[in-house]
């Protein structure tokens, strides 16, 4: 039997385990549960800006007519002269203007123009130029803008067609001092388009190469050209004309859109009047409805969503997709009231993208009278200039992708507005052409151009200066 | 006529021993003729005392002063002598002649006329049998001896004679004599007085006799002579004493020339002595040591006095005096009697661990085939590669040069202090001198036994009992901590986890012994190096350790010494930057981990994962059960069995135990809140693991000591335990044997082949590496020769917050490379001594992707390098101006600063190393504890011991059951076994005896 002394000792002991279970198990509870103090800090770095180098922009130059002449009916010749504004901050810094040669043009008329500014005379980003051109020829005609684009080594046109009525010329500038050689490979509605002419152009320095689109990947109805160099970088641009039975009926000259990236955004997307077509047809036919283009270049399925935006932030349409592998899109955007929108694409692969907007001729059964390819572009760094070529109905329009408003101010001279730009949504600010603008404030904006008339659209980007030029953050340990 | 003897007595303390000698001298056959006292400083009563002696001359002095001085004192207050025979008898009141004595010394300088220094006897006071000291000579080397020190007196050195000279107290000098020497030099108060003073005679051409038939009793209490009180303290002043006067002697002996020469070497001789004290373990002395040095150094006026003295009176020639030195030979046998005599301390001093009979072995065949099974794949590899672990430098001087504050060649390079985990490193680099990485593989292959030998040994200090040494061995080498930092590839978790046992049972060993105190403050600063996260608990233990310690606190306090001393200049260099906490980063190359939620370190996981039960069969036991739930059934026992240690008999080691294991639960989720290193744009959270291996620690003890005090069934409960630790850590296992881990064999190299081969002939070529990091920016560092090494990181580097002018420039260079800029790169490529660029590794990652992108169209496109293509690592490119041997990829010279650095921190830690190293049993007095002493009897029935040894003990002490203080004093996790010991250090033999025979 055990005593009561034992049993008292037995009770205690057990007593004490329990109660030191307990403590143990408090322990680690308060542990998770309270909120415990973090000794953290941040690892060093720094923004390095990149030393100034030379700022180089090449305009695409005159537009071209392909077979005016019967006799040379894949010879390109040019038509006019672009009006050219060229913008840049300080507005006094010394900006040279030297015309390219164009070999391609059978009329040997002057190339486009290549703007420069040494080191340190801009800012890089600091210095725009544009283009615009109308025409009204047998087989163009329409109203065309472009921006001077940065030359690159790597770039992708979205935009033209080459099937029935449609056609398409790569214009590929060198302004550099070496040879570059460039390979274009076109991606359409079926995939990779075999076109072995397209690799190995050799484009000699100071010069500028077309290339017809059809001549490489003929009755494609949603080409993509991914446009890569070796050498000196190019600057390309893609010029997108309509003939409808007899009639021209639109052209655009597009510029690289942005380079592959799981979001784009894509501003100012001007639709003139209500037409479109369901977001859900699969045989969409023709030009004369708002879509999207898209692609993947990964080569891999991905899915992809785009919401369309007004300029209160709003969603006006929103479609998802699947994309196949390998294969470029024109996807439908459905019915939109007619106004400005701002075009989100969050997909989860990379992919390259553009959008087209028409506008209808006057007369009872109108046919389209001009056509505008909207790009991706990047976010804006925090200062830009703009050169706003003449055109009808000009205006800048500002996307705010990001989730706070922003204040942006655009300055053209003297003249200095503020614009809020708020979350989400865009703002329009109407500009005169011949206007050199100086944004400030803009950061992580997408901004472009637009032009519309009664019988006339088009769009050119406001891109940030190149990946290659903005500042980086390093990290040196 | 008789001559005339006045006999001196040197009075301090009084009491019987004076009132025995006044009646000695009473007693006399051969009475003094005058009785001449000195009073230091005594009390009234004893002042009576002797003043009833009626003593013809009294001194009476307020302070106690050395015998020689007091004996001179009084000596000028006597009268001249007479007549040449006339003498001075010095006694002291613990000096108690025989009655004969006296006749005995005046009949030996009656007879023999040269004779001027008769001396006695000495004999023990409480047991006259024994001999105190008898005559004194130098050795060869002029080292003070007695001809006869502490021997049993059975006439066997009556035939002595001449001697050179002679314990001070009981001397009868011809006062004549005393006078024409001057006395005692008063340069050597203690020891070597009357040594001296017999010298000095015959020099003068005169002799000094032993007079055997002359026996005095001696107290030797310390007024004439060094006397004998106990204790470590009057043992060092002792030392300290001896040494001070034998260097004067040395000074006074020596030829003028050669003085000089020996009073240069003084310093030197200190030094090599004190290295000898620490091999001999008698480290107190050597403050004594140094003291003596300087104290004779800077008292040349005392030698001066004193070889003038000599001088005057001179007659004979130094040689003379050789024939009365002590034989070499003599020599020789009293250090191998006294060598043997420790042998004779040491016999069965060293517990019988009985490694194989309680299933040591079973432990270590089971962990070595674990390890072979698990690292099979690395077996066959040359190296091992993955996570935290890098190559190690080629050479040994490199890796040591990284451990020595200096130059840190990481980073771009800077001046600073080294991590002490350099130095762990560059030890187990020189381990394998002919390949220094290969260490790294060694430690992975043998880290699990190792783990399990420390912790059997950890767990024998807590049992006898072979189920539970065999949980300690197995539950350690299987602990998750240890498995979680080889599949993470963190060489100094895995070297915390394998030292962490020994630390405890050498702090146990601390208690009695300077060598393993030592060696534990060696392991102590090794831990600390590799996880400085650790250093607040073990500091925390280390204070608790101090007061349960006892006596032994003095071995302990010196246990964070070398660590201190290998941080210092870190802590100094982190305080200076504003950020202590820094000092915490973990070691070596910072690399991201998952952070452990506080509940996976409750559960020992350091990796973030539950025991990775969430992928364990592919995900299948995760499906049905929650792995949480897994995991903390398969740990419950071994936490259950720790916590009812407060249930059980042993309570206070068990708690200290579990106190331990909180410790080591705060210590890791504290280190889970810490960020301070970086490494690119990602924060280095401080690894949970070493913290974690410290709970464990606590927890296995506890559960140890709970089921030792079971009756029955600790084997069942101890097989319970170790079956559900080793099947919660089955699917890490699997996951190392499989290769599905960060770890796995050393690829071939770390830089591309052309880099390497640049760097055969160039060493010090600079490769700028870009990565690409997640958010779009990019990281850039520089790595020399072919590629970074374990031993070249350092914390300092890790753990900036600001950017310095050298990383400033990396960042300015590689932000420019990576884009279109007008930048001249030749300035900061030279600066730098930079010749290859290397960008990557890729990444899927879009932004990462972009920047990749975009930095190699960049250089492509950059005129001042040239693209040599594709390697493995990613595009390579070489600066079109880079020349090899650049003077900026020089290393510098270190700076004095560095010099001085490495000096004192060599001295901390060879003085520990010195004191680790055994040399021999014997030499430090036993320590232990009664308790543990009895335990190397021999037991009747030995294997009966070990299944039922806690109900025996405690059978066998007669204690009742809660007086547990053996059993704790053997069985806490900090070193408080001293705290049972007895107060004086010469008994615990016989305590220990009568506590065993009252059973």
């Amino acid at each position: 039997m055990p005593t009561t002394r034992e049993v008292l000792r037995a009770t205690g002991r057990a007593a004490a385990v329990v109660g030191v279970a307990a403590i143990v198990t408090g322990l680690v509870g308060a542990a998770s549960l309270l909120p415990l103090p973090v000794v953290a800090a941040a690892p060093p770095s720094t923004i390095v800006q990149p030393a100034e180098s030379r700022q180089l922009r090449v305009c695409p130059g005159p537009l071209l007519s392909l077979a005016d002449d019967a006799a040379a009916a894949t010879a390109a010749r040019s038509i006019g002269e672009p009006d050219l504004v060229v913008a840049a901050d300080p507005a006094d810094a010394e900006v040279a203007q030297v015309d390219l040669a164009a070999p391609d043009d059978a009329a040997g008329a002057a190339g486009p123009v290549a703007l420069s500014a040494e080191p340190g005379a801009v800012m890089s980003g600091m210095l725009a130029g544009a283009q615009s051109q109308s025409a009204d020829t047998e087989s163009l005609r329409g109203f065309a803008a472009a921006d001077c684009a940065e030359p690159a080594s790597d770039s992708w046109l979205v935009a033209g067609a080459t099937d029935v009525g449609r056609s398409g010329l790569v214009l590929l500038a060198n302004p550099g001092e070496v040879a570059s050689t460039v390979d274009l490979r076109v991606i359409g509605e079926t995939g990779p388009v075999e076109a072995p002419a397209g690799l190995g152009i050799v484009v000699a320095p100071g010069t500028q190469r077309v290339v017809s689109l059809a001549g490489l990947a003929p009755n494609v109805r949603t080409p993509v050209v991914h446009v890569t160099s070796t050498g000196a970088p190019i600057a390309a641009a893609l010029q997108h004309s309509v003939v409808l039975g007899l009639d021209p009926a639109g052209l655009e000259l597009s510029t690289p859109t942005a380079l592959p990236a799981a979001q784009q955004v894509l501003p100012g997307f001007v639709v003139v009047d209500r037409r479109g077509v369901a977001t859900d047809e699969d045989h969409a036919d023709g030009d004369d409805h708002p879509a999207l283009r898209i692609y993947a270049p990964e080569g891999v399925e991905a899915s992809a969503s785009v919401e369309v935006r007004d300029e209160d932030g709003a969603p006006a349409a929103q479609v998802e997709v699947e994309l196949a592998p390998g294969q470029a899109t024109d996807l439908p955007l459905g019915t939109l009231d007619p106004g400005t929108y701002t075009i989100l694409v969050d997909a989860d692969a990379p992919v390259v993208v553009a959008a087209r907007s028409t506008v209808l001729g006057p007369g009872d059964d109108p046919i389209v009278a001009d056509l505008a390819w909207t790009t991706a572009t990047g976010p804006l760094l925090d200062g830009a200039t703009v050169a706003v070529p003449p055109g009808p109905g000009a205006a800048l329009e500002l996307a705010n992708p990001t989730e706070v408003d922003v204040e942006a101010i655009v300055s053209a001279g003297a003249d200095e507005r503020s614009v809020v730009v708020p979350a989400g949504g865009a703002a329009s600010v109407p500009v005169g052409g011949g206007d050199r603008l100086v944004l400030a404030g803009v950061d992580g904006l997408h901004a472009a151009v637009t032009f519309r008339g009664d019988d006339a659209l088009a769009w050119m980007p406001v891109p940030p200066p190149g990946p290659l030029d903005a500042p980086v953050r390093v990290f040196p340990q | 006529m008789f001559p005339r003897v006045t006999a001196v007595v040197v009075v301090q303390h009084g009491g019987d021993r004076l009132r025995t000698t006044l009646e000695a001298l009473r007693e006399q056959t051969r009475r003094p003729d005058d009785l001449a006292v000195v009073l230091m400083g005594v009390d009234d009563a004893t002042r009576r005392t002797v003043e009833a002696q009626r003593p013809a001359h009294v001194v009476s002095l307020g302070e106690a002063l050395p015998f020689g001085e007091a004996v001179e004192l009084v000596a000028r207050t006597l009268p001249d002598p007479a007549e040449d025979r006339d003498a001075l008898w010095l006694l002291t009141e613990d000096a108690a002649p025989d009655p004969d004595a006296l006749e005995a010394l005046v009949a030996a300088l009656e007879n023999a006329r040269s004779a001027v220094v008769a001396a006695p006897k000495l004999v023990d006071w409480d047991d006259p049998r024994r001999m105190v000291r008898f005559g004194r000579t130098v050795t060869r080397w002029g080292r003070s001896v007695a001809v006869v020190d502490g021997e049993l007196d059975q006439g066997q050195h009556d035939e002595l004679s001449d001697v050179l000279g002679a314990d001070s107290a009981g001397l009868l000098v011809r006062h004549v004599v005393w006078r024409d020497l001057d006395g005692f030099d008063p340069a050597l108060p203690v020891v070597d007085d009357g040594l001296d003073l017999g010298i000095r005679a015959r020099l003068a051409g005169h002799r000094v006799i032993a007079v055997p038939a002359a026996r005095i009793r001696f107290g030797d209490v310390g007024i004439a002579g060094p006397g004998s009180e106990p204790g470590g303290r009057a043992a060092r002043r002792r030392a300290r004493e001896s040494r001070t006067e034998r260097l004067h002697r040395r000074l006074v002996a020596a030829p003028v020339v050669l003085a000089p020469l020996h009073w240069l070497t003084l310093l030197p001789l200190a030094v090599l002595r004190s290295l000898r004290h620490l091999l001999a373990k008698t480290p107190g002395a050597i403050p004594g040591e140094f003291r003596a040095a300087v104290e004779v150094m800077v008292t040349p006026q005392r030698v001066v006095r004193s070889r003038r003295v000599i001088a005057r009176t001179r007659t004979a020639r130094w040689s003379s005096l050789a024939p009365l030195r002590m034989r070499p030979d003599e020599v020789r046998v009293r250090r191998q009697q006294a060598a043997e005599a420790r042998r004779q301390r040491a016999r069965g001093r060293a517990d019988d661990l009985m490694f194989l009979q309680t299933g040591g072995g079973w432990v270590l065949l089971a962990t070595v085939a674990a390890s072979v099974v698990v690292f099979a794949p690395l077996v066959a590899s040359g190296g091992v590669a993955g996570g935290g672990l890098l190559p190690l430098s080629d050479d040994v001087g490199t890796l040591w040069r990284n451990a020595a504050a200096g130059w840190r060649d990481v980073g771009g390079g800077f001046e600073g202090a080294a991590d002490p985990f350099a130095g762990v490193v560059a030890v187990l680099g020189t381990g394998a001198f002919w390949s220094p990485s290969f260490a790294l593989l060694a430690l992975w292959l043998v880290a699990i036994p190792l783990s399990g030998l420390g912790g059997w040994f950890a767990a024998a200090r807590l049992t006898e009992r072979a189920a539970l040494r065999v949980l300690g061995g197995l539950g350690w080498a299987l602990a998750p901590p240890l498995l979680d930092a080889l599949a993470a590839g963190r060489p100094g978790a895995v070297i915390v986890h394998v030292l962490l046992p020994w630390l405890a049972v050498l702090m146990f060993a601390a208690a009695t012994s300077w060598a393993a105190a030592a060696a534990a403050s060696l392991v102590f600063a090794a831990i600390v190096a590799c996880a400085p996260s650790a250093a607040p608990a073990l500091v925390v233990a280390w204070l608790v350790a101090l007061p349960l310690s006892g006596r032994a606190a003095v071995r302990l306090a010196g246990i964070p010494l070398p660590a201190l001393a290998l941080f210092l200049p870190l802590i100094v260099q982190q305080v200076q930057r504003g950020a202590p906490l820094s000092l915490l980063a973990d070691p070596g190359l910072p690399h991201g981990a998952a952070e452990p939620t506080p509940v996976q370190v409750a559960l020992g996981q350091a990796s973030g994962t539950w025991g990775r039960w969430d992928e364990a069969l592919g995900g299948i036991v995760a499906e049905f059960v929650p792995p949480v739930v897994v995991l903390a059934v398969l740990i419950a026992p071994l936490v259950l069995a720790a916590i009812s240690v407060v249930g059980s008999r042993r309570l206070r080691g068990g708690l200290l135990a579990l106190a331990l294991a909180i410790l080591g639960f705060a210590t890791a989720v504290g280190a889970t809140l810490v960020h301070v290193a970086f490494t690119g744009e990602r924060v280095v959270p401080v690894w949970a693991g070493a913290g974690i291996s410290l709970m464990w620690l606590g927890l296995l003890a506890a559960a140890v000591v709970a089921l030792s005090t079971l009756r029955w069934g600790a084997a069942a409960a101890a097989t319970v335990v170790i079956a559900g630790g080793i099947v919660a850590v089955a699917p890490t296992l699997a996951a190392l044997a499989l290769g599905q881990t960060a770890v796995g064999p050393a690829p071939e190299r770390t830089l591309p082949a052309f880099v390497e081969a640049e760097a055969a002939t160039d060493p010090r070529v600079g490769t700028l590496r870009i990565e690409p990091t997640a958010d779009g920016g990019l990281r850039a560092t520089i790595e020399r020769g072919s590629g970074a090494t374990l031993d070249e990181q350092s914390t300092l580097a890790s753990t900036r917050r600001e950017l310095t002018p050298t990383t400033e420039e990396i960042a300015t260079l590689a932000g420019n490379l990576v884009s279109r800029s007008g930048f001249d790169a030749a300035p900061a490529v030279d600066d730098l001594g930079l010749s290859f660029v290397l960008l990557g590794p890729g990444s899927e990652d879009g932004r990462a992707a972009a920047v990749e992108a975009r930095a190699r169209a960049a250089l492509d496109g950059n005129p001042q390098v040239a693209a040599i293509g594709e390697t493995d690592f990613g595009p390579l490119w070489r600066f079109t101006d880079a020349e090899a041997d650049a003077p900026g990829a020089r290393l510098p010279e270190p700076g004095p600063i560095a010099g001085w650095i490495v000096a004192g921190q060599l001295l901390v830690v060879g003085a520990a190393l010195l004191l680790s190293i055994p040399t021999g049993g014997g030499r430090e007095p036993d320590r232990r504890p009664p308790s543990r002493r009895r335990r190397r009897r021999p037991r009747p029935v030995p294997d009966a011991a070990a299944a039922s040894s806690a109900a025996e003990d405690d059978a066998v002490t007669g204690t009742p059951p809660e007086d547990d203080t053996d059993e704790d004093a053997a069985a806490e996790p900090v070193p408080a076994s001293a705290a049972a010991r007895p107060t004086s250090p010469g008994e615990p033999d016989e305590e220990g005896d009568r506590r065993a025979d009252d059973a």
